[in-house]
């Protein structure tokens, strides 16, 4: 894995570092386990959308609809009874709307942000139609999969871990993973070369909706109700994180190993604006200045769209 | 080829707006008839002005092979600026710092997209939320007030049995129009849009161009904001969030698509009037959040379809 394919640049490694350094240092009681064990927790979610959005990233597209799709299956998950029903339920959903998406833009020529924002609208109607308030009630045993810890090791870091050595898998020791990074560099060529571009590209937003539909879960689990809005900001909270992480958002440039990092910044960020009592409502704008600074930073020749 | 057959393909080459309103039109007189009626109708074009101001704006940049989704933010930031009484100043003033608002928003957009090359669906909406954010942040300190006199005037007043804000729309369309038919910038917006490399070899001003649009959808988006504060008459922190979709999605509608525009300006301010029509048609139907929403992004991503399938 050189280099060129991971995106990985010495600064990409370094900010997580020099951030958790600077809160060491100034912020006070960021060293306290509490402290850790929050931080891990609250990237999970954050962490597993970022992965799936790593995924079409790789194919030069983009998922907008991952906050919606993690809203409506937390929705589902806290008005069943049953949590194998609600589970079944949010994955057959993710499926549903990869394929959407992955039509979208792979047969019908959608542009992807356009495409997604329409689905992303649509799948918030839907959410709203669920779950019209806030409330609902996780069950119990999938409440009791993701607070406390197993084998001494925190939950989230179990979901964390099981996510990324997913994803990396697919990456690295898969056909697919390989059809991947070929679509995402050129398309054109991958298609000469025999590639299937098309269940390439709808194979990537399908695995990004069903990661999306397990981190909505997770987060449901967490806070152990349902909420339509829950994931209204992860949708641009997760392009961050990649572009934070190395990955190329024109294509074919991407890793594992990046979005964790990325996260990992975005994560400390936040926590370093609870500890120092900045006002939280302010958390929107600087993530929109990350953002801004993140995507300015990528090079790209198209002007516009 | 016979004059009939002529008529029938220049109908159906129309944008879908015009089907659509018509469709909707006698959906409504079978159903509600009430839509229709003298008195009604004014008050729906009136509510339909802001949109059609912002739809004149995002066919602009939409032509030019970009977007603009920062009307949410300038939006809020512009009743924010107009009703806390942050500054004491007087309403004229508050309304040239929210004019000098839109130019900062616009020029920040421009240059970011024009120099960064970065996305610019992603920086309209991270701008967008830069501004919500810090709005919201200074709400909780100095919460939003009432709406200046003025502006409550405007949106209420009739000239001739037309609302105000319905004749500032149209003000706004017949220049526009006419500027992308008759100037330079029209014809450099055309080429640039349908093919920016071969216009940026012909040296047409191609940066300049779709910066120039930046800046006027900003602005045109701080005129959508002065409406709406007179409409709802105070600050509000969620005014105008759903405006940047529906201009999406009425430009689209409207037969302007990315690098192209054939419904010329009439189009998309049909296609205004014809969501906002339709809006009012589900909520009298008792459709509400939810189904708007759904029917929101079916109908972006219908029309987005219907475009690729033409081209």
């Amino acid at each position: 894995m050189t280099a060129l394919r991971s995106g990985i640049r010495r600064t990409t490694l370094a900010l997580p570092v020099v951030l958790f350094a600077l809160l060491a240092l100034v912020a006070p009681g960021f060293l306290a386990p509490q402290n850790l064990a929050n931080i891990i927790g609250q990237i999970t979610a954050l962490l597993i959308v970022s992965l799936g959005q790593m995924l079409v990233a790789l194919v030069a597209g983009i998922d907008l609809s991952v906050g919606s799709v993690m809203s409506l299956a937390g929705s589902l998950v806290a008005t069943q009874a049953d949590p194998l029903l609600g589970i079944g339920l949010a994955l057959l959903l993710g499926l549903l709307v990869g394929i959407t998406n992955g039509l979208g833009v792979a047969v019908a020529g959608i542009h992807p942000l356009i495409m997604t924002l329409a689905t992303a609208t649509f799948l918030q109607g839907l959410a709203y139609l669920v779950l019209p308030i806030p409330g609902g009630q996780v069950p119990a045993s999938l409440r009791g999969l993701v607070s406390s810890t197993l084998w001494g090791v925190p939950q989230p870091l179990l979901w964390c871990a099981l996510c990324a050595g997913a994803v990396g898998l697919l990456l690295h020791h898969t056909r697919l993973g390989l059809h991947l990074f070929a679509v995402g560099a050129q398309a054109r060529s991958a298609q000469l070369n025999g590639v299937p571009v098309v269940a390439v590209t709808v194979s990537a937003y399908v695995a990004c909706s069903l990661l999306a539909v397990v981190a909505g879960i997770y987060l449901a689990a967490r806070v152990a109700s349902g909420d339509p809005t829950m994931g209204a900001n992860f949708g641009l909270e997760s392009v961050t994180a990649v572009a934070l992480g190395g990955v190329q958002l024109t294509g074919g440039v991407g890793s594992v190993l990046g979005v964790l990092t990325g996260a990992l910044s975005l994560g400390l960020i936040t926590n370093g604006i609870n500890l120092f009592g900045i006002s939280p409502f302010l958390r929107g704008a600087l993530t929109g200045v990350l953002l801004l600074a993140a995507v300015c930073a990528q090079r790209r020749k198209v002007v516009g769209l | 080829m016979p004059a009939w057959r002529r008529l029938l393909r220049a109908a159906l080459a129309l944008p879908p707006a015009y089907a659509g309103l018509l469709l909707l039109l006698l959906l409504a007189a079978a159903m509600r008839p009430q839509l229709l009626s003298a008195m009604l109708l004014p008050l729906i074009a009136r509510q339909a002005a802001p949109l059609g101001l912002a739809v004149i704006g995002q066919s602009l940049v939409m032509r030019a092979r970009s977007i603009d989704l920062s009307s949410g933010g300038v939006i809020v930031a512009v009743s924010y600026l107009l009703t806390s009484g942050y500054f004491e100043v007087s309403d004229a003033t508050a309304m040239g710092l929210c004019v000098a608002l839109g130019l900062v928003v616009g020029v920040v957009n421009g240059v970011l997209i024009v120099q960064t090359r970065a996305s610019s669906m992603i920086v309209t909406l991270a701008v967008s939320m830069v501004l919500t954010g810090i709005v919201v942040a200074l709400s909780q300190f100095r919460a939003p007030g009432d709406a200046p006199e003025f502006l409550r005037e405007l949106a209420r007043l009739r000239v001739g049995g037309v609302p105000l804000p319905v004749l500032v729309w149209l003000g706004a369309l017949v220049p526009a129009a006419l500027l992308l038919r008759h100037s330079a910038y029209g014809r450099s917006l055309d080429a640039v849009g349908s093919n920016p490399q071969a216009a940026a070899l012909s040296g047409l001003p191609h940066l300049r161009v779709v910066f120039a649009g930046h800046v006027a959808s900003a602005l045109v988006s701080v005129l959508c904001g002065f409406i709406l504060v007179g409409f709802v008459g105070k600050g509000s922190i969620t005014l105008g969030q759903d405006l940047a979709l529906n201009s999406l999605a009425a430009a689209i509608l409207g037969g302007v698509n990315f690098g192209s525009g054939r419904g010329g300006m009439a189009g998309p301010a049909v296609a205004a009037f014809m969501l906002t029509f339709l809006f009012n048609f589900l909520t009298s139907l008792g459709l509400g959040e939810p189904g708007r929403l759904m029917l929101q992004g079916a109908i972006i991503a219908a029309a987005a379809l219907v475009y690729s399938s033409r081209r």
